[in-house]
């Protein structure tokens, strides 16, 4: 088996230090070359920081562009990336603009690509294998990719960032590429608004589903959260139909998976989209007035009634035993 | 349905996958999926994608076709003419009795085939939008819309949340993890969309009923037009060697109690005991 090549590559800098990471593990016997690869008009503080954290080279894209280039141009920055380092395998950090262009490049490049894999090695032949999620999440697909170059999609949070190492030995390398005319012209834009706490990493999670009314009432179960120490969280409905709720506190299958100690569901129906991001708690709560709703058969402890009324009495029950 | 509007009435191509429904599929003994017994739906987000179109259809004319390669079993009728009922015209079916679209790169490469087919069969000078899913509810890929837009040449814009055309140009709302964008794209354009876009109607049984007037043309993928099929099977694949469920062992203890408060003690009581909850 000859040495690896491999390219990875996400616009968050966060996650691209995260497949820096998942890139290592999959070195062979004969090892490995990583090469990380940044595009847009700041990326080369970016890029250091790779090389810092062991990346053995650093691909600068530059597209003269004034800011990140929209998912096409990610495409056709990532296309010269591959003709000048000719990868085994491909890494894109899984978020949305990653997910959009990893597809697109795929399809240029005629071959198929694993999405949100959540682990990664080598088989025997050294083809990439992975494992991801199907059918909503309840059943994991193993996989095998061939051919070449073998391309995956890493959620966010999936791996640890690589650690620093003592002597950077990579090097920059600035590429330049003409970018056709965008075909996409951008009208207005608006930050969204990112929480200040990392769901993925908390100990206590109290989640809320569609049995809350009103966006106020999210503050009785925020009362919760912070008296056990934890976080909020919620399903996709509160954290994307409408925005009750950060999109990065969305657990679930298109969101983040969480491993608790103790995760509080209320007012959460239990589909199999949103079970599959808090199976790895410890301890499942379920608060549902629905004898029938599928959380109870995905629960330690389930108490059949309103959540209105349960947390309120269970924070009464809480501070009591505390003063005593 | 009559364009009252300044824009061309749009000729609109829907994807849609024809899905065992993943919250009523099971493991059967050896934890492998028991497909057989799961029973088939329109993947989740493609019912958004229909009503998308239909929206957007109501307010400006023109035609709303669907497509849907079927690998392995077709779905029952009634499965099909829901896509009818919901507000599909024509419904094309490519069948692919043999499995031969395994990998999303194949699905992506047959669909922009069949749009292209479709389009010639309909007499359609071009078409002005294709709305796929943001992701199927049983591959999760979020793959296939984007690979159409580029095997189809088209401007993709995935995550959209809301559309609006306006002069021969799409005005569309996305969002990704950062930012909440308004995008301008002149058509055609590809566009992938998630349940934020809009709430799919049910269909009234007068829907349901006129749907059975609606044609389904089926297209076996071996006489699909501008496929060469022995190129494709030679392309690098992704091959699946195992499906399974982890084991999942929860507790289910239903607390019991005479009012919220007894509840409420009871389940403090036993995440004290496990030390969940510390005091
Ligand atoms: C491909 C795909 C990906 C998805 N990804 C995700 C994801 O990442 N995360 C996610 O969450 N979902 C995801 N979904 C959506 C998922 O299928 C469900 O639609 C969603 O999780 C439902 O959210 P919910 O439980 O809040 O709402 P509902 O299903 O409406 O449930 C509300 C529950 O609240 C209960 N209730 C109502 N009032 C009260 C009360 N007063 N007290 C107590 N209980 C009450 C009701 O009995 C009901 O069970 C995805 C779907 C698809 C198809
Ligand atoms: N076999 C198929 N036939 C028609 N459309 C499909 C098919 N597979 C995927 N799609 C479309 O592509 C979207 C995303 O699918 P995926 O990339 O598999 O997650 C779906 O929501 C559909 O709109």
């Amino acid at each position: 088996m000859n040495i690896q090549e491999i390219l990875i590559f996400s616009e968050n800098p966060d996650t691209l230090v995260e497949l820096l990471t998942a890139g290592r593990t999959l070195f062979g016997p004969a090892g490995g070359r990583v090469t990380a690869v940044t595009i847009g008009p700041t990326t080369t503080e970016v890029a250091r920081d790779c090389l810092v954290r062991g990346a053995d080279q650093a691909l600068v894209i530059q597209t003269g562009a004034a800011s990140l280039p929209a998912e096409n141009g990610l495409v056709l920055g990532l296309l010269e990336a591959i003709r000048a380092t000719d990868p085994d395998t491909i890494l894109i950090g899984a978020t949305r603009t990653g997910t959009d262009v990893v597809a697109q490049l795929a399809q240029a490049l005629e071959v198929p690509c694993a999405s949100n894999c959540m682990k990664l090695r080598r088989d025997e032949d050294g083809n990439l294998e992975i494992e991801r999620r199907v059918y909503g999440g309840r059943f994991t697909a193993t996989q095998v990719l061939m051919g070449r170059p073998q391309i995956a999609s890493i959620p966010p949070n999936r791996f640890p960032k690589a650690d620093l190492v003592q002597e950077a030995h990579g090097s920059i390398k600035e590429v330049v590429v003409e970018l056709p005319p965008p075909r996409i012209r951008v009208k207005a834009t608006l930050p969204r608004v990112r929480s200040a706490v990392d769901v993925t990493k908390a100990e206590v999670i109290v989640a809320a589903g569609r049995g809350v009314k009103k966006v106020e009432d999210l503050s009785l179960l925020d009362t919760l959260a912070s008296a056990l120490g934890g976080v909020l969280a919620g399903t996709r409905p509160l954290t994307g139909d409408v925005d009750w709720l950060p999109i990065d506190r969305r657990v679930g299958l298109s969101g983040q998976t969480v491993k608790p100690n103790l995760y509080i569901a209320c007012g959460i129906s239990g589909q199999i989209e949103h079970i599959v991001g808090m199976k790895g708690a410890r301890t499942v709560v379920a608060i549902n007035n629905d004898p029938k709703a599928p959380i109870h058969a995905e629960a330690d402890y389930s108490i059949i009634g309103d959540l209105y009324e349960i947390v309120p009495a269970f924070l009464d029950a809480y501070e009591r035993t505390k003063r005593t | 349905m009559t364009g009252t509007s300044d824009t061309r009435p749009p000729n609109i191509l829907v994807c849609v996958k024809f899905v065992p429904d993943p919250n009523q599929l099971q493991a059967d003994a050896s934890g492998h999926p028991d497909l057989a017994r799961a029973p088939f739906r329109i993947s989740t987000f493609d019912e958004n994608a229909i009503e998308a179109a239909l929206q957007l259809s109501t307010r400006h004319g023109g035609h709303i076709f669907g497509v849907s390669v079927t690998s392995g079993q077709v779905p029952p009728r009634d499965v099909l003419l829901r896509t009818l009922a919901m507000g599909v015209e024509v419904l094309y079916l490519i069948k692919d009795e043999a499995r031969l679209a395994a990998d999303p790169y194949r699905v992506a490469a047959v669909l922009a085939a069949a749009a292209r087919a479709i389009q010639s069969a309909e007499n359609i000078p071009s078409w002005d939008l294709v709305i796929a899913g943001e992701a199927s509810a049983d591959q999760f890929n979020a793959q296939i819309g984007p690979r159409v837009a580029m095997a189809l040449d088209l401007p993709a814009i995935a995550y959209a949340t809301k559309l609006e055309l306006q002069h021969g140009r799409l005005i569309a709302n996305r969002a990704t993890d950062e930012r909440s964008e308004t995008l301008e794209v002149d058509l055609p354009a590809l566009v992938t969309v998630g349940t934020e876009i809009n709430q799919a109607r049910m269909p009234t049984v007068l829907q349901v009923m006129g749907a059975a007037r609606k044609p389904i043309r089926e297209i076996v993928i071996e006489e699909l037009p501008g496929i060469d099929l022995d190129a494709l099977e030679r392309r690098p694949s992704l091959r699946t060697i195992d499906i399974s469920a982890p084991p999942s062992a929860r507790k289910r203890i239903v607390i019991e109690g005479q009012d919220a408060a007894e509840m409420a003690s009871h389940l403090l009581s036993r995440l004290g005991t496990d030390g969940e909850v510390k005091f």
